[in-house]
């Protein structure tokens, strides 16, 4: 019975980071609201005071302009204001602090879980776990991620960070290469996170086995092994969370950003901007979890997206039915040590 | 020392663009950019018509300050926000913060990638020494060097457009209201900011409309 809750518990928390990536577009709304409500009870309005003009003015009401700059056709625009707070508060402060708080949370579970490593011996016998297509795939979509995250980080908080390290004059250098590359990267993310979505969202449809992972936390604290298919559960949500959700709509928001004069107007670029941003900070902290798990954090998982082999020990431990069905699968492979291997396939 | 202010006088300001072509003709600003525009509200109903011209307003918070991840920007010691072209990447975030429609960017090279930002400096250059071929070649005349005022002001045919110390240009224009009884007045003082009450009866009484 407690186990049910703990999975709707989850559930839940699982929703509410889901739901975050979504906030930034409610909130802005629910300003316009705002704003159009306290203006259509103008016949409160005293006389003399005459915040009803202003506030008409804001709204680009009857307004013209003879020569119209390219940048502007309104008097004044009250979303950049909303724009800036959202940006230099929530997003800077919050997003910081969360970033922060996982990697201290990842170096934390470092030191008291340790790195997971095999319980049995290797075998030397050796399953294809990614062909040579799968991982062109993943390491396109990884080397572009960490290029724009790392450069995408740098437009955020190297102003309170690198400029007091670098000082003004390399850093104004460093952003601008920051920029380009963000910009020009950005695309080939996009395109890429669409072939990857596609190349796996197979595997990754959640499985009865699933479950038993989430009710178990994947065993990530009690050190058990859960069994599942190809991916298991924590692969999925990073799969789709991750990759497809904030990968698709950070990839989309920046492609908006990206190739200005095709229509957006300055709001349109304001909200995207912030979905862009929130969605990145959440998409980074997500892969950090991925990124140490990947590297460090367990012993022979790198080899599959490395080489394209696993262990059949590794194999059987964190992917017990997958390992059934590919050990049948796979012709049998020559014991050799997966250095060789990754050596061999290329 | 002086904070420098525009102010625009709606009750004066005839629409005539003098100001635009002014600052544009002065500093030799890039093709497509316009430091300064005039907008006018309820065009062509009468009576309620009203013309205004707008650059960069010098805010004291200025949000193009905040957001800007190079840190460009810097104050004058006359409250003039001016910036570092040189150190500009080019981002546009100033361009999405601003109330006012300033910041501006020469398109640059492939993808309408974005060129250095220009903005109104209130004719008064940039971080460059003082007039300088390379602060003229960047930012257009330093007239506040030179002990003149912005020419768009200088040169608006009906004195709408006022720039200068805030207290001056105030000094002018409650001159003004009090003169022609009272229009303007919503632009400034008690009751734009708080609305009626005792302050109105007070205004009342002391012969104002």
């Amino acid at each position: 019975m407690s186990s049910r809750i703990i999975t709707w518990l989850r559930a839940a928390l699982l929703a509410c980071v889901v739901g975050l990536a979504g906030a930034p577009a409610w909130a802005a709304g629910s300003a316009e609201a705002a704003v159009a409500a306290t203006a259509a009870d103008g016949g409160l309005i005293q006389p003399g005071n005459n915040a009803e003009a202003f506030r008409s003015a804001r709204r680009g009401e009857h307004q013209s302009i003879t020569f119209a700059a390219p940048a502007d056709r309104m008097l004044i625009q009250s979303e950049g204001q909303t724009w800036r707070m959202w940006r230099n508060g929530p997003i800077t402060q919050w997003g910081g602090w969360l970033l922060a708080a996982v990697f201290v949370a990842l170096v934390l579970f470092r030191l008291i879980r340790g790195r997971i490593d095999l319980e049995g011996a290797p075998t030397g016998r050796l399953i294809e776990r990614f062909n040579r297509v799968e991982r062109t795939a993943h390491w396109t979509l990884a080397v572009t991620f960490v290029v724009l995250a790392l450069s995408g980080l740098t437009l955020l908080f190297g102003k309170h960070v690198i400029i007091p390290l670098i000082g003004y004059d390399a850093f104004s250098w460093f952003a601008r290469l920051a920029k380009n590359l963000h910009n020009l990267t950005g695309p080939l993310f996009f395109a890429s996170t669409v072939v990857f979505v596609l190349m796996f969202a197979r595997d990754n449809v959640w499985q009865a086995i699933d479950a038993l992972w989430i009710r178990k936390a994947g065993g990530l604290l009690t050190g058990e092994h859960v069994p599942s298919w190809r991916f298991n559960f924590g692969e999925k949500t990073w799969f789709w969370i991750g990759v497809v959700i904030l990968g698709l709509l950070v990839g989309a928001t920046g492609l908006i950003l990206d190739f200005p004069g095709n229509g957006q107007t300055r709001q349109d670029m304001q909200l995207a901007h912030l979905i862009h941003a929130g969605g990145a900070i959440l998409f980074i902290a997500l892969s950090l979890g991925h990124i140490y798990i990947g590297t460090v954090g367990m012993e022979g998982a790198m080899d599959g997206m490395k080489s394209g082999y696993v262990d059949e020990t590794w194999a059987r431990e964190h992917h017990e039915y997958w390992y059934r069905q590919a050990k049948d699968a796979t012709p049998a492979r020559p014991a050799a040590p997966p250095r060789a291997a990754a050596s061999a396939t290329r | 020392m002086a904070r420098m202010k525009f102010l625009c006088d709606a009750e004066r300001c005839i629409e005539c663009n003098g100001c635009v072509t002014a600052c544009k003709n002065e500093h030799e600003v890039p093709w497509g950019i316009q430091r300064r525009r005039v907008v006018t509200i309820n065009d062509g109903v009468v009576g309620k018509e009203k013309s205004l011209s707008v650059a960069c307003m010098h805010c004291t918070d200025a949000p193009c300050m905040a957001v800007c991840p190079v840190d460009v920007f810097y104050r004058t010691e006359d409250g003039v926000v001016l910036h570092d072209k040189d150190a500009c990447i080019g981002c546009g975030y100033c361009f999405y913060a601003c109330p006012f429609g300033a910041p501006q960017f020469p398109q640059e090279g492939a993808f309408g990638q974005r060129g250095k930002m220009d903005k109104c400096t209130f004719c008064a250059g940039g971080p460059e020494a003082d007039g300088s071929d390379a602060e003229l070649e960047k930012y257009g005349r330093n007239r506040l060097a030179e002990g003149k005022l912005p020419l768009c002001a200088e040169m608006c045919s009906t004195k709408a457009l006022l720039a200068g110390d805030a207290q001056t240009v105030s000094d002018i224009f409650r001159e003004r209201v009090v003169r022609r009884g009272g229009a303007g007045a919503e632009a400034i003082g008690w009751n734009t900011a708080y609305g009626s009450g005792e302050q109105k009866r007070e205004q009342t009484r002391g012969g104002d409309k």
